[in-house]
């Protein structure tokens, strides 16, 4: 009797706290109290003292929580599909996959953690650029550097297959463009198409560029420019248009002096 | 990095992939960079080699199967004569795209030296596994392998 | 009543678990920017191909540099972005809020608020998310708009505020894609606030939608859950069955509905109606705690029933699952703990291109996976694992330059010593003055030119010979100037002045000339020594910034090498550190599926106990017969 009365009292308090435990419980419970002292109060507060079922009864709230931290992590995962990533509005923070964080921000070593963490990407992406910085200052000194640049700003689709770049009859560069990067371009990208060292004088830059119109034509054109290299990094730009006459892309360079 | 027995003395084992872009024989250009996160098979091939044609094949069938989990596959073909190229890929069609490497640019990138030779591609990037004078024991080892990557 | 305190329990859980979630997939149409310098549009070449980490690099380059000067504000907020993607809260956190000063444009600042809110919610601090949202004034774009209402909403709702998160839900007028999510929520709140009806009206509505899209198609089922767990609490069990029977029978929410199901039968009387749910759950995998508890609702059921034979047999049968289950949590918990399961998940390091919003989508093969799906969803456990995964991309960028700084010190070394081959030779022209000396001489012959011009000195621009003899001529004169005066003298001097005569005439004559061509050959001279001193000024120049280039340039690299490798060794530790932060995850939440089970035991062992013990009570009648 004394037992059953513990476990009853132990099922009891379980019940009670909130878990997912079942309908059942009480209602095996309750049948039980027929033969044995009512059962106590549900509320946790007042679970028995034995310590046994005070045990339990802490352990059934730790159930409860963890059952609806577990369920809230098990539904609460990120989003179904990632938002399109391209999507991001034009300064581009991405979109929320804030979700709860079942772990309360005071949790002290997950936050040290990710303290250290985010130092080390931090480090890590400044260590990048300075690389970065490096290599460019040292294989393209600013004094002899020339950068042609690409741009895109047609009303019609142009799918842009190639650009071939001679400077001085030289080919430098044979590009072909697939569909991904054709997007990033109508959508407002400058590709830096090449980055070389010139001597300071005069050059020329000749450029070809084929691809298909909205009308399924194909499309080449080629355009040139005579340009000065004197001291000082030197930008080119390609700029496909089609400005002037609808339907027909048109190439032009531009000298950013 | 596991070595496959007729792999031997293949450079680019273990190392970055070199990127690329080629012409598709469809018309689009495809840079493999652009397939990185996922896994990348390479075939070089010529339309005049036997063995090249029943690789393509089983390539073929294990790229159907596959290319939900993520496989990229793209045939590079080796030829001296573009027009035969052409005409073997119109009259085989194969699921995965063909790319056309004419000034052998691509084949020397990747120090082909005997047909077919397939290179399998992490999701890194890295290359992984190559396969020279594939035979018909290196099928199961091929899927095996394939899997692996694909799991990663 | 204590069911009602039980359904109480169970519906939050089941609230709590779907209104964070409501969000829907949030593809925002990029406004067209007008790039204005040209390294800005290049980040945005590989921003747009989603290849973040590049266009970060590329963007803080580009400003170390000061080659953006026209967009400053888009950088700004483009770098917060970037660094967001990253999960740099906190660098994002500091670019998002220098772009709160009033000399910022408006639209700028509400971006700015919005992203910071967005970044204090991620973080639980939802006083702080509350805060910056509200600060938003005026427009923002459509889809961030609607974005920024759920957000508060959530965030509200997650503080208790129900009220205002109804009142802003009420007035949520947005794209349609968010409606619904909107609807949800609201209804949610409503569901907390007691206001029933006002719950259904929304909960069906989303209940009820039509849509063939796979994240609506499981909101749907949420709402509809939620809406039956709603009224099995205010004990309309009648009620909650209608929804309930529209959940999906194969989605992810129709365990838990099935469940409820029963239970409103139960709570009707109807315990035979309430076994139909309930068995067809509890032949489903005994992982989901619904169905945990199916195996012991089942044999309740049959108690009801006065079966007591099934009932006694369904829970021995439940205590032998649940102890095999047990085991299977033993097992699996070993495998975590000794480092080989998540070994295998976190070998695959996706370097991919490097965004925030990527999804687990392969899990590995093994007995473990099905714990992992329970495991990967939560939201720690993801963000531990996006950090790991971060962290090992991180490592190969440094690895890639590892190789290249080789190529960089070759080119350095190379350049130092060409240098050190010609800089003598250089130092010794430059020292040389030569061009100097040019200069100086070229300026001597145009001063005796103009002297020469002055003194019109014929004899000056004559032919060596004809100098000679003019010399010749002069000498005579001289020696004769002093000779005395005879016949022969005379005649000498003036046969001398007849020489010297057509000398002269001859001189003169081609002194106009020459003085031409002089003047010529000084002009190509000049233009010669222009170019010279132009090319002298560049070697100088050049001259001037060699030693300090390559010794800076290898002072740099020295300094680059030994960060990066600091930073390959901080990685590696951090790594470490991650993966046993992950471990210690994985292992909690399978702790606490042995807890739950370990109390569903209890309770199974209890029935059966006082199964037995009525049993034995009732004088030696065996337990009543046969199920129905």
């Amino acid at each position: 009797m004394q037992m059953k009365n513990r476990i009853l009292a132990m099922v009891v308090g379980m019940a009670c706290s909130c878990a997912l435990l079942s309908l059942n419980a009480v209602a095996v419970a309750a049948e039980a109290a027929s033969s044995a002292p009512p059962p106590q109060s549900p509320a946790p507060s007042s679970a028995p003292t034995s310590a046994a079922a005070a045990a339990a009864a802490a352990k059934a709230k730790a159930i409860g929580a963890q059952v609806e931290a577990a369920l809230a992590a098990a539904d609460s995962g990120a989003p179904a599909s990632p938002p399109a990533p391209a999507s991001p509005a034009a300064a581009g923070a991405p979109t929320g996959a804030p979700v709860t964080a079942t772990a309360p921000p005071g949790v002290a070593d997950t936050r040290s953690l990710d303290e250290g963490t985010q130092q080390l990407k931090k480090d890590v992406v400044d260590l990048n650029r300075d690389l970065f910085v490096l290599e460019e200052e040292l294989l393209f000194p600013a004094n002899t550097q020339v950068a042609v640049y690409v741009s895109m700003d047609v009303g019609e689709f142009f799918a842009l297959d190639s650009i071939t770049l001679k400077i001085d009859n030289k080919e430098v560069t044979n590009y072909l463009y697939t569909p991904r990067e054709v997007d990033a371009l109508l959508k407002g990208g400058v590709q830096r198409l090449y980055l070389g060292n010139l001597k300071v004088g005069n050059h020329e830059l000749v450029a070809f560029f084929s691809g298909k119109g909205p009308d399924n034509r194909d499309y080449r054109r080629g355009a040139s420019l005579k340009f000065d290299k004197s001291i000082g990094a030197k930008y080119l730009e390609l700029k496909i248009e089609d400005r002037q006459r609808k339907m027909q892309p048109e190439f032009e360079i531009k000298d950013w002096e | 990095m596991c070595l496959v027995a007729n792999a031997q003395g293949f450079a680019l084992l273990g190392q970055s992939a070199p990127d690329f872009a080629l012409r598709s024989f469809g018309g689009t250009n495809v840079r493999i960079s652009e397939d990185r996160g996922d896994v990348v098979v390479l075939t070089f091939w010529g339309s005049q080699c036997g063995v090249c044609r029943r690789q393509l094949d089983m390539l073929d069938r294990s790229f159907t199967t596959y290319r939900s989990a993520g496989l990229h596959m793209y045939g590079v073909s080796v030829d001296d004569d573009a027009a035969h190229a052409r005409q073997f890929v119109a009259a085989h069609p194969l699921g995965f795209v063909m790319l056309e490497d004419p000034a052998k640019d691509v084949a020397r990138l990747y120090q082909i030296d005997n047909l077919p030779t397939t290179v399998l591609i992490d999701r890194s990037g890295i290359v992984r596994y190559v396969y020279r004078d594939f035979g018909p024991r290196d099928e199961a080892l091929y899927l095996s392998q394939l899997r692996e990557l694909l799991n990663e | 009543m204590r069911v009602l305190r039980q359904f109480a329990c169970v519906l939050l859980a089941a609230l709590a678990s779907v209104a964070q979630a409501a969000q829907p997939h949030d593809p925002q149409k990029l406004a067209p920017i007008r790039v204005q310098d040209l390294q800005y549009g290049d980040v945005l070449f590989h921003y747009y191909q989603q290849d973040d980490f590049e266009a970060l690099t590329r963007l803080l380059a580009y400003q170390h540099w000061n080659q953006l000067p026209h967009h400053e504000l888009d950088s700004q907020l483009l770098l917060g972005g970037l660094y967001l993607s990253l999960g740099l809260y906190n660098e994002a956190g500091e670019r998002f809020s220098r772009l709160l000063t009033p000399d910022v444009p408006q639209g700028v600042r509400n971006r700015a608020w919005f992203y910071l809110g967005q970044i204090w919610y991620a973080r639980g601090y939802l006083d702080k998310a509350v805060d910056a949202l509200r600060q938003v004034q005026g427009q923002l774009p459509a889809q961030q708009a609607a974005q920024r209402v759920h957000l508060l909403a959530n965030a509200l709702l997650r503080q208790g505020h129900f009220d205002e998160a109804i009142a802003l839900l009420k007035s949520f007028n947005g794209p349609p894609d968010w409606l619904a999510f909107a609807q949800f929520n609201l209804g949610v709140a409503l569901v907390r606030q007691n206001r029933m009806p006002e719950a259904d009206t929304n909960l069906t509505a989303v209940g009820t939608l039509a849509s063939s899209q796979p994240e609506l198609l499981a909101l749907r089922d949420r709402a509809n859950l939620a809406l039956g767990f709603a009224y099995l609490q205010a004990n309309q069990p009648d009620k909650a069955r209608v929804p309930l029977e529209r959940v999906r029978l194969n989605g992810a929410y129709s365990n838990k509905a099935l469940l409820g199901l029963g239970w409103a039968d139960a709570a009707l009387g109807d315990y035979q109606a309430a076994l139909s749910p309930w068995t067809e759950l509890r032949n489903r995998s005994v992982l989901d705690s619904a169905v945990q508890e199916a195996y012991l609702a089942v044999p309740y059921a049959y108690g009801k029933l006065e079966s007591n034979a099934q009932a006694a047999q369904d829970y021995e049968s439940a205590l032998t699952s649940f102890a095999a289950e047990q085991k299977a949590l033993d097992g699996a918990i070993d495998r975590i703990q000794s480092g080989q399961m998540l070994k295998e998940l976190l070998a695959g390091d996706e370097r991919t291109h490097y965004g925030w919003f990527w999804q687990l989508q392969n899990l590995p093969d093994e007995p473990e996976s099905r714990y992992l799906y329970a495991i990967m969803a939560g939201h720690d456990f993801q963000e531990g694992l996006k950090n790991f995964r971060d962290l090992t991309f991180l490592g190969s960028t440094l690895d890639v330059w590892s190789d290249s700084t080789q190529a960089f010190g070759d080119m350095i070394d190379t350049r130092e010593r060409a240098y050190a081959q010609r800089l003598p030779q250089v130092d010794q022209l430059l020292a040389s003055g030569a061009v100097d000396q040019l200069q100086h001489r070229r300026d001597d012959l145009d001063a005796r030119l103009n002297s020469i011009e002055a003194r019109q000195d014929v004899a000056a621009l004559g032919s060596a010979q004809e100098r000679a003899r003019w010399e010749q001529i002069r000498q005579l004169e001289d020696a004769l100037a002093t000779a005395p005066h005879d016949e022969q003298n005379d005649a000498l001097r003036e046969r001398l002045r007849l020489v010297k005569g057509v000398l002269f005439y001859q001189l003169n004559d081609a002194f106009k000339a020459r003085e031409w061509q002089e003047r010529r050959t000084l002009k190509d001279l000049d233009l010669a020594l222009h170019e010279a001193q132009s090319r002298w000024i560049r070697v100088d120049r050049a001259r001037r910034s060699v030693p300090t280039n390559t010794g800076e340039f290898a002072a740099r690299l020295a300094l680059l090498k030994t960060r990066i490798t600091e930073l390959q060794a901080r990685l590696v530790s951090a790594e470490q550190a991650q993966q046993a932060y992950l471990q210690q995850i994985a292992v909690a939440e399978l702790s606490d599926q042995k807890v739950r089970l370990d109390a569903y035991e209890v309770q199974a062992r209890f029935a059966l106990a006082t199964m037995y013990d009525k049993a034995a009570s009732e004088s030696a009648k065996p337990p009543a017969g046969a199920p129905k």
